[in-house]
């Protein structure tokens, strides 16, 4: 008895390499035999879709590990990063609470406020005419008070995006963060939400990739960054029974009139802004934003069965969740901190992390959602209840898989696939980590129609550059940069749809010859801080030809495609090229007689000599490769 | 060896078509073959110029007879006896700010008209949610797909081209998300396969690139791939940088100036460009913002001189081109504590071209008085915003039709375009 479970247990462990045992795991199939594909084009085309791109090298590499246990790797999203890690160790906000971000992080005109705060810039010192003295005055206050600009936390979240993209060795879990963030998309175009939005790729996203749909959603819900995203913060209902009671409370009323007094001075520019601020949120009610979008772009899909009333209830539903008050010495932020747990609960406040229910703002009255009545009266587990019963629907479920299949099988996914993925939804609670598995043992996924029928994002265009050529990033920001060029600003798209997953949105004029100008760029060393070896990527060896330069690169940076015919259409043009050559260097040649003379060899790389030589044969290797780069078949993924 | 290195040398050179003359030799050759004629024909165009930030709508076009203005506004209140002639008093009731003194000879024309109390249903003062709303023209809904400009563009039933509808920015801006392509660009100089340094280098590669795309088996790279090289040829048949305002024109040296200058190139280039956006900045004055000189008066000269010099320089394609102007929300009716004015509702727009309905305030404006003011505060909004748009869109773009450009929206249109 005791021998037979000790095999059992021994056995296990052999065959799942030391990856521990997951319940799906061993439901993986991948039926790319029966699709025509080679082991080595199945790995390309598992490589192309769930990772930002193919390495020199990489197919070997999974077609020796066995496919199966790349993607069952890849779902754990356990290996270890130590490369990554060191790239990110400089990146201090990565790991600050959204507390430390707000005080840490500030607009301009946040640091304006705080230095007439604390007197270290005065109040009347200042106008807007001005803008050196305006910068100065800036400057001044970080400088005392150790403030930062906001926009050193903005490139901080996009340097650690473009990182990891390229560098982690969990690629699916980068892919599957990038997915997750634009389908519950915010925005760092809004003022109010993006200090914020660290944290909210961080805390809301991340943690829940493979998990349970629901659970995203309800951590979607909660943070900062989307309840001031779709203002969801500000929605209160205007009839409470507690608020009334607080209203006609003679003690808060008088401090109320305290405040307001103090609120109507507007000597000082900072209390023109928190009048401003107060005027804005006094005037508010019932905002439907988050609850349209949550059914409409996070679950049921615009289609998905609902009505304006259920919008309606919904809203009234979440009427109260919001922003904990987070600003160090702010009044708001003394009042909840001095509080105790019963005074809490007597006022009808919950706090959890940085979400902030208020049941003093929240409607009471029963609602009618979808059907199902709620009585009203269940405060904040009466959203959590709403949302979770949003997540199981069976819209949802046809949604979220619709929407996966649409990122990472075809752009028109057929109603097979989906309907498989949504009952796995159904099956496993929304479990993503089932549908992958699921997606990848459905035969649509192998189909030659799907193969290298999704054109790559600018973003995931970008980095497959960056990690078929082996680059060194400096400067992710550069990377982003281009992005931005190419019709891709990552973190900056402003409406919650997020960005569209069609190829005809990323596919237009301007954009493709950014594309291309975006491969020449690399290849050529023109990106600032970002580095490319050729020689190396090519093991040193220097092409001879025109024709191996084309045969050598488009073999390492397109591995197991055909570029046949690609690889001839070039190769006579610089045949073509070489004869009108021939006759310019024959009308310049009068002009520059070194061009054909010998020791070239020997000036290389040398200041004085032939440099111009030297680096036209840089160039006509990276040409090349930039050519490759930007061209169509690199495109699609 | 003698073999490598004759690859390296012709073949580094091979790669660089050269060109006699500077004449790019794909584009000798396409001119050769007649390809390189524009295909695209001259069409009506819509320019719409964004103030982000919310302009102060009371203070660019001044209800300066409402006697609720000088006690709401004490220092900042102007009015056309004050200024000496400065402003331009329009009817009696309102008066154009000194700034706009450029402009104001079109609306004595009668080729500007003036849209008062103009705003959004929607009452957020929030920037963000206020252009977003505009933007997409769908005041309670953010998650329309696309914006009002690319559905004005879907709605022409012409066929599109790479520069139907042309952004001068460096994102696309909301109003242009959607189906049609639109193309989003800070300079057109960068319409180009380049390699900086290098651009006979730079020449080669565009050569093939344009052969791979020719000949790929992906639809929608191959169409575009097409579009893009037929577009570049086009841009550089014109000398771009060194471009020459028509009539003497001369834009101010500013991010409007030269967008406009940039889209009044492509105007005169007739490469079908049916919608132009750009923007201007700088309108969100809480603090000092000052009367006849300051922050307000210096931006909206900027804003007034680099429409009249656009104005002026489309000459004869004035009867094409409309230009319309808009701004997310107006600020509070009365001042703040700090010399500037909050986030308010309502504001202004300026609609020029020849065939506005010009020469008029078109408002509804009652008064000034608190009673009359939203939340006791601010300029109501008396016209949607939308039944401008949807006028100047149907009228000056002849859209087939305006089902659809604003969702959810059947109020009645503004008579602004004439015909």
């Amino acid at each position: 008895m005791w021998l037979k479970r000790s095999i059992a247990v021994f056995s296990l462990i052999a065959s799942t390499a030391f990856i521990p045992v997951d319940p799906y795991s061993s439901s993986i199939r991948m039926p790319y035999q029966q699709a025509g594909l080679s082991k080595e084009q199945a790995a390309a085309h598992l490589l192309n879709r769930f990772s930002f791109g193919i390495q020199p090298g990489q197919i070997e590499a999974v077609v020796k590990m066995g496919l199966e246990n790349w993607l069952q790797q890849q779902l754990e999203a356990s290996l270890p990063d130590t490369e990554l890690d060191k790239r990110l160790a400089g990146f201090d906000a990565l790991k600050m609470s959204n507390e430390t971000i707000v005080n840490h992080y500030l607009t301009p005109a946040q640091i304006i406020l705080l230095g007439v705060r604390q007197k270290i810039i005065r109040n009347d010192s200042l106008s807007n005419t001005d803008r050196e003295k305006y910068r100065e005055a800036l400057a001044k206050v970080m400088r005392e008070s150790g403030v930062k600009p906001i926009q050193e936390l903005h490139r901080q979240l996009v340097n650690q995006k473009v990182l990891r993209a390229v560098y982690s060795n969990n690629q699916l879990k980068e892919v599957l963060t990038d997915f997750w963030f634009n389908h519950f998309n915010v925005s760092l175009t809004k003022g109010q939400s993006q200090q914020y939005v660290m944290s909210y790729e961080r805390d809301a996203i991340r943690p829940h990739v493979f998990g349970n749909f629901k659970n995203m959603l309800l951590a979607t819900a909660k943070h900062p960054a989307m309840l001031e995203y779709l203002d969801n913060a500000l929605s209160v209902s205007n009839d409470n029974e507690r608020a009334r009671r607080q209203q006609n409370n003679a003690v808060l009323r008088a401090a109320r009139e305290r405040a307001e007094t103090r609120l109507n001075d507007t000597s000082m520019q900072g209390n023109a802004l928190v009048q401003q601020a107060v005027a804005a949120r006094r005037t508010q009610g019932l905002n439907e934003n988050y609850a349209r979008e949550v059914m409409e772009l996070h679950t049921m899909g615009v289609d998905g069965g609902y009505t304006q009333k259920d919008v309606t209830e919904v809203a009234r539903a979440l009427t109260g969740w919001t922003v904990r008050p987070m600003f160090s010495n702010g009044p708001a932020m003394r009042f909840v901190e001095n509080l105790s747990e019963e005074q809490l609960k007597r006022r009808g406040l919950i706090i959890d992390g940085d979400f902030l229910f208020r049941g003093d703002k929240h409607d009471e009255s029963e609602k009618i959602i979808l059907g199902k009545k709620y009585r009203g009266t269940d405060g904040y587990e009466e959203g959590v209840a709403v949302l979770n019963t949003l997540a199981s629907h069976t819209s949802t479920a046809k949604f979220i898989a619709t929407k996966l299949a649409i990122r990472f099988v075809s752009d028109e996914p057929s109603q097979a696939l989906i309907k498989t993925l949504a009952s796995t939804y159904q099956q496993t609670d929304g479990n993503i980590k089932a549908m992958i598995i699921a997606m990848v043992n459905h035969p649509d996924f192998w189909s030659k129609k799907a193969l290298r029928e999704k054109i790559k994002s600018p973003f995931e265009f970008a980095i497959s550059a960056l990690r078929a050529t082996k680059a060194q990033v400096m400067q992710p920001f550069q990377v982003f940069n281009w992005c931005s060029k190419m019709g891709q600003r990552v973190y900056y798209y402003q409406a919650p749809t997020g960005f569209p997953d069609r190829a005809n949105f990323w596919i237009n004029s301007g954009a493709l010859l950014n594309r291309m100008n975006f491969g020449l760029a690399l290849a050529t060393q023109k990106i600032p801080g970002v580095r490319v070896n050729l020689l190396a990527l090519n093991n040193q060896h220097e092409p001879e030809s025109a024709d191996e330069a084309l045969r050598a690169f488009s073999k390492i940076l397109l591995p197991e495609r055909d570029n046949e015919e690609n690889i001839k259409r070039l190769t006579a043009m610089v045949r073509d090229a070489n004869v009108e050559q021939k006759i310019a260097v024959a009308a310049a040649k009068t002009k520059n007689n070194n061009m054909y003379e010998e020791g070239e060899e020997e000036t290389r790389g040398q200041v004085t000599g032939d440099k111009e030589d030297y680096k036209k044969e840089i160039t006509s290797m990276a040409q090349v490769v930039g050519i490759i780069i930007g061209s169509p078949e690199f495109q699609r993924k | 060896m003698i073999h490598r290195r004759a690859f390296m040398k012709s073949g580094a050179m091979a790669l660089f078509a050269a060109g006699f003359g500077g004449v790019p030799n794909f584009i000798a050759r396409a001119a050769e073959s007649g390809k390189i004629i524009p295909p695209y024909k001259r069409n009506k165009v819509l320019v719409c110029i964004f103030q982000r930030g919310a302009m102060d709508g009371l203070m660019a076009v001044s209800p300066f007879a409402d006697p609720n203005l000088k006690t709401l506004r004490p220092t900042l209140y102007m009015s056309p006896a004050q200024t000496q002639g400065g402003m331009l008093d329009l009817d009696g009731q309102f008066a154009l700010h000194p700034s706009l003194q450029s402009l104001s000879a079109y609306f004595t024309e009668g080729r500007m008209g003036i849209v008062h109390g103009v705003g959004s249903p929607n009452n957020t003062r929030s920037h963000f949610d206020a252009q977003d709303f505009m933007e997409s023209g769908t005041p309670f809904n953010k998650g329309t797909t696309s914006g009002w400009l690319n559905r004005a563009i879907g709605l022409t039933g012409h066929e599109a081209t790479p520069f139907s509808a042309v952004s001068i920015t460096n994102a696309l801006p909301r109003s242009l998300y959607g189906d049609r392509e639109a193309l989003a660009i800070s300079n057109l100089q960068d319409f180009a396969i380049q390699m900086q340094g290098n651009p006979m280098a730079g020449n080669m590669a565009a050569k093939s690139f344009e052969s791979l795309y020719d000949q790929t088996s992906n639809q929608l790279l191959n169409k575009t791939g097409k579009e893009s090289f037929e577009a570049m040829r086009i841009l550089k048949s014109t000398d771009i940088k060194n471009y020459q305002p028509a009539n003497g024109a001369v834009y101010p040296n500013s991010p409007l100036g030269n967008s406009l200058k940039q889209i009044a190139t492509l105007i005169k280039m007739d490469v079908g460009m049916e919608v132009a956006f750009a923007e201007s900045g700088g309108w969100d004055t809480h603090f000092n913002q000052g009367t006849v000189n300051g922050a307000f008066a210096r931006n909206l000269r900027d804003f007034s001189d680099s429409i009249a010099a656009f104005w002026k320089d489309m000459g004869t394609y004035q009867d094409d081109v409309t230009v319309m102007t808009m701004t997310e929300f107006g600020r509070t009716a009365h001042q703040n504590g700090t010399g500037g004015t909050d986030h308010g509702r309502a504001s202004c727009l300026f609609v020029l071209g020849n065939d506005v309905a010009g020469g008029k305030v078109y408002h509804q404006i009652k008064s000034l008085a608190k009673s009359d003011l939203e939340d006791g505060r601010d300029l109501p909004v008396s016209t949607d915003f939308r039944a401008v748009f949807s006028d100047v869109a149907m009228g000056h773009l002849k859209l087939k039709q305006t089902k659809g450009l604003f969702p959810g929206w059947d109020g009645k249109a503004l008579n602004l375009i004439k015909g």
